[in-house]
């Protein structure tokens, strides 16, 4: 395969890391996507997909400064990368290329 | 309750317990981040839903935590390592000491021969540490140096550590670098306190400077004004002792009058600290150089080499230019041909002290012996050593199964080796255990052997590091060739059963035969050694030194010595006496000669003592030209043109044959004389060194030091006695001395006593630890043949042709190990002798003889377990399977 393997749930996690930009952490990607998306997320999950993003290079991170609320800890801030970047855009790519080339659109409207 | 420092804004805190929980289950360094995350989530949904749901809702997320995190383990490797992990450390511990006991034997016998080599080279350590540590209580260790003269003479270059008398204050007048001088002179006597006297052991001359320059301080008395007169003296707390009781310290002694040799009067200026057991300088009396200036003229002159000549240097000293600079400092002052000075550090001179002439009178050993110690310690370690590389790597095949199945299992290479090397680092503890127990129980025995009082210094801390260091140094030496070739086996062959105990056997039969051949050198060394010895003991010395006794004359006694000679010449047990002014064991007196025909610049050192006419008969020396000396002939005794004899060695010095030196003119210590008779050769130093020159006078009315007493067999003790009375009608104060010269003559062997036991020892403890080496593999080989030796009982051998087959392989590595250490013996033994003159030739026999031996020692040790094979009941073996 030409690009790693990124599965639906990384992809939203990684948009969310876009879109927050440079804010993004565990809780505050927990939120935001439980607020976007609707469904119910927990923090082990955002962990464990940004663990695997970190792995495959997608997302960078950096600790950032400590809170009172969490007890005077630092959290990790996680940043899109060069190549996370791409495969977004790739991804975005492929699925509009296959939008376009569907013979009958799926327009709500008129499959009425 | 305890107050939560986390406790977040709304006064609300998560369980504790939940956090600690990730605490176990979470990699470290995502710790922070994770918490931090949860806690803040769990203030937000305390604001949302209250504590009791936040809780709930946190401990769920903890939960989830863990789930994702299964164990400490995940795939960043910088803080947890598999192989240091609790459960594989718990693991491997097991294991190994599962092995160990359950090969009670092979543990038993690497643990034991470990213990010993270690032992060894603990007690050698000790033994060189204690050697090294001499003359370092001084203050300025590192700045005294010793002036030793080098003298160009015809014969040779002679090394001598005695200077004159004038050269000190010379020295500290030209060269700024010199901060203090002190000339050490030795003498004898008796000093005399009220009714008390007391012979001195060692009496020095000193300088004022011998207190400060040397760390020798004084009891009492202000080191900042002794010795400036002449008579005063200086005695060591131990001479106190003997004099003024256990209490002197509480009496006041100073100022009280002494008499040294009832002439003359000194008052007791001070006592000085006993010198350290490890000082090169031993002494009870000190007394000023003054004094000796007063009544001995040569402790002036250039031309006489008699005292020690100490200097402690500036410390930024220059030493290259300042040796070149003093190098003819003789030469400036005096004109003396040939004679270079040169500096010899205070750290050399109890190790590295060989001069000619005895004139080095401080306490000495030899570098060549710590040499030997310590190869000797470091070959017992090493055959122990041996032993476990060679038990550990035969008994591979009883690991390989484990090492397959950890292999299979996943385990690293590099785990597998500190696994092995693990486990020989616990047998090399409990060996290092052993062997201080060992130490402490032989610890005495070692003393005695050695001549020292070693003790172990537990309290030292560098000696546990010392011992953690051994620890490690020998567990990677016995533990690192095993650890490779263990975890080399490929899983796949090993667990199939394709494996041999063939496996590196070359390399363990190389490993014994080096084992063996290191045995049999210390072996052959021994027996040289003890042989040198009694060739010394039995070696013809040119006189009879059998029930030859001297008595030493102090005092007055030594202007009556004809009188006393009278008396005990009567005593019905005495067969000779002669009154001479030496003993023959140690002849100090020397002085340079002239004779006749002599080429200028031709000189030389030759030894001298005054006897009488009844020296040849006492002694038994013998004539090879001319005539003994006679009291009837006048010209014998007379002090303007006297009578010599001389030595063949002297003779031959001069350039004339027994025959033609008679009547020959020489003149020695300026007064003329000829040559009336040549003694034959004779020992009169130890056999270290060629017989020099010696020259004889007949001085009647001169003192004599000593009475030579010849006894008749069997009638010693008795004769001893009515000795000791005729003394008393002389001298009442001072009881008799005397000596043996025959015992004394031995202990100046006393060294090499000492070595040759040493070693003695030491290869036999190598032989034993070789055997328990070779008994282990023996047992091992057997017991891995034990169906090859069922199967072919059955099928008819005989007992004595299986201990052939078994005991065959072992011989001939036995045999190769001969070959191999005898040339290296040989040559250690060569250099060695090369220290006597008068030596041993190292002969085929004692090849052959340790040879034997080994062979017939290494039969016994292989046999025992062959035999025991071979009269086992076959069924036994073959029932199994």
């Amino acid at each position: 395969m030409k690009r790693t393997y990124l599965g639906e749930f990384e992809e939203i996690v990684l948009l969310t890391v876009a879109v927050l930009d440079g804010q993004a952490y565990g809780v505050a990607l927990t939120h935001e996507i439980i607020e976007q998306t609707g469904r119910s997320v927990r923090l082990n999950q955002i962990h464990a997909a940004l663990q695997r993003l970190e792995d495959k290079g997608m997302v960078k991170s950096e600790m950032g400064e400590p809170t009172a609320e969490r007890g005077g800890r630092r959290k990790r801030l996680f940043s899109v990368t060069a190549y996370g970047r791409r495969t977004l855009q790739e991804i975005q790519e492929v699925r509009a290329s296959l939008w376009h080339r569907m013979p009958n659109p799926l327009n709500p409207a008129m499959s009425l | 309750m305890k107050t939560n420092p986390h406790r977040n804004q709304s006064g609300e805190s998560p369980p504790q317990w939940a956090d600690r929980l990730l605490g176990w289950f979470c990699t470290p360094h995502k710790l922070e981040e994770i918490l931090g995350d949860l806690h803040e989530e769990f203030a937000y949904q305390v604001d949302r839903v209250g504590v009791q749901r936040a809780r709930q809702l946190y401990v769920q997320e903890v939960l989830g935590f863990i789930h994702i995190f299964p164990s400490k383990q995940t795939t960043d490797s910088v803080f947890f390592t598999f192989l240091l992990h609790p459960d594989m450390l718990a693991n491997y511990l097991k294991i190994a000491l599962r092995t160990l006991w359950k090969n009670k034997v092979y543990s038993g016998i690497n643990v034991a021969g470990l213990a010993i080599g270690l032992a060894a080279c603990l007690a050698i350590g000790l033994y060189i540490l204690d050697e090294f540590t001499y003359d370092r209580f001084n203050t300025h260790y590192d700045s005294i140096y010793r002036i030793v003269e080098n003298q160009k003479q015809a014969s040779g270059i002679y090394n001598v550590a005695v200077t004159p008398g004038p050269l000190a204050a010379t020295l500290t007048k030209d060269f700024p670098d010199v901060l203090q001088t002190t000339r050490v002179g030795r003498w004898s006597g008796a000093l005399t306190q009220g009714r008390k006297a007391v012979e001195a052991d060692n009496m020095f001359f000193v300088d004022p400077a011998f207190f400060s320059l040397f760390t020798y301080p004084l009891v009492l008395g202000n080191v900042n004004n002794v010795f400036l007169s002449p008579d005063e003296v200086i005695i060591s707390e131990s001479m106190a002792e003997r004099f003024f009781g256990t209490n002197w310290a509480s009496t006041a002694i100073l100022g009280k009058p002494f008499k040294l040799n009832s002439d003359h009067t000194l008052t007791l200026a001070g006592v000085v600290k006993n010198p350290p057991e490890h000082s090169h300088l031993q002494f009870d009396v000190l007394l000023p150089f003054k004094y000796l200036e007063q009544y001995d003229e040569w402790s002036m002159k250039w031309n006489s080499n008699s005292y020690h000549t100490y200097i402690r240097l500036r410390p930024e000293t220059n030493l290259v230019s300042f040796t070149d600079k003093i190098q003819l400092q003789i030469k400036r002052y005096a004109n003396e041909s040939g004679t270079t000075l040169e500096l010899q550090p205070l750290r050399d001179i109890y190790l590295k002290s060989t001069f000619d002439f005895q004139t080095d009178w401080g306490k000495r050993s030899n570098m060549l012996y710590v040499r030997i110690f310590l190869t000797v310690g470091l070959i017992v370690l090493l055959i122990a050593v041996v032993n476990f590389i060679n038990l550990a790597t035969a008994r591979a095949s009883q690991r390989a199964r484990e090492v397959g199945v950890r292999k299979t299992i996943g385990a690293q290479r590099s785990s597998l080796v500190v696994q092995f090397l693990g486990e020989s680092f616990l047998l090399t503890s409990l060996a290092v255990a052993g062997a201080l127990l060992l130490m402490q129980s032989l610890l005495p025995l070692f003393n005695s052997l050695s001549d020292k009082s070693l003790t172990l210094p537990y309290q030292d801390v560098r000696f546990w590091f010392f011992l953690l260091g051994l620890t490690v140094f020998v567990s990677l030496l016995t533990g690192l060739y095993p650890a490779f070739f263990l975890s080399s086996f490929r899983p796949a062959r090993v667990l199939k059963g394709v494996f041999t105990i063939k496996t590196g056997q070359t390399f363990r039969q190389s490993l014994v035969v080096g084992q063996f051949a290191l045995s049999i050198v210390l072996a052959i060394a021994t027996v040289v050694i003890y042989q040198q010895l009694n060739f010394i003991q039995t070696k013809k010395l040119g006189f009879d030194k059998s029930q030859l006794l001297y008595v030493r004359l102090k005092g007055d006694l030594r202007a009556k010595a004809l009188a006393i000679k009278q008396d005990i010449q009567r005593l019905p047990g005495v067969a000779n006496v002669s009154t001479t002014t030496s003993n023959l064991v140690d002849v100090m007196n020397s002085g340079t000669i002239e004779w006749q025909g002599q080429t200028p610049k031709d000189e030389f050192l030759i030894t001298n003592m005054n006897v009488d006419a009844d020296f040849m008969k006492t002694t038994g020396m013998s004539l090879a030209a001319g005539r003994n000396f006679s009291a009837q002939i006048t010209s014998d005794t007379s002090s303007k043109l006297g009578s010599y004899l001389i030595n063949e060695s002297a003779a031959k010095r001069m350039g004339w044959t027994p025959a033609s030196a008679l009547g020959k003119t020489i003149k020695f210590w300026g007064m003329d004389g000829k040559v009336v008779g040549v003694l034959r050769d004779f020992h009169f130093r130890p056999l270290r060194v060629v017989i020099e020159p010696f020259i004889f006078r007949f001085r009647p009315k001169d003192y004599y030091f000593n009475l030579l007493i010849k006894t008749q067999p069997n009638a010693v003790q008795r004769t001893l006695s009515d000795i000791g009375s005729v003394y008393k009608t002389y001298d009442a104060t001072f009881p008799i001395s005397y000596g043996f010269v025959d015992q004394d003559l031995n202990t100046q062997y006393r060294t090499e006593q000492r070595t040759g036991q040493i070693v003695l020892y030491f290869s036999i403890l190598a032989i034993l630890v070789s055997c328990l080496g070779l008994f282990g593999l023996t047992t091992f080989t057997t017991e891995q043949r034990i169906k090859e030796i069922g199967m072919r009982k059955v099928l008819g051998a005989s007992v004595s042709s299986i201990v052939t087959l078994l005991s065959k392989d072992f011989v001939k590595l036995v045999l190769i190990a001969i070959l191999i250490a005898s040339p290296v013996a040989w040559w250690a033994s060569k250099i060695w002798l090369q220290d006597f003159v008068y030596k041993i030739d190292v002969e085929w026999w004692v090849f052959a003889l340790v040879g034997g031996l080994s062979i017939s020692i290494a039969l016994l040790t292989v046999g025992f377990q062959s035999v025991k094979a071979a009269l086992m009941n076959p069924v036994k073996s073959l029932r199994s399977e």
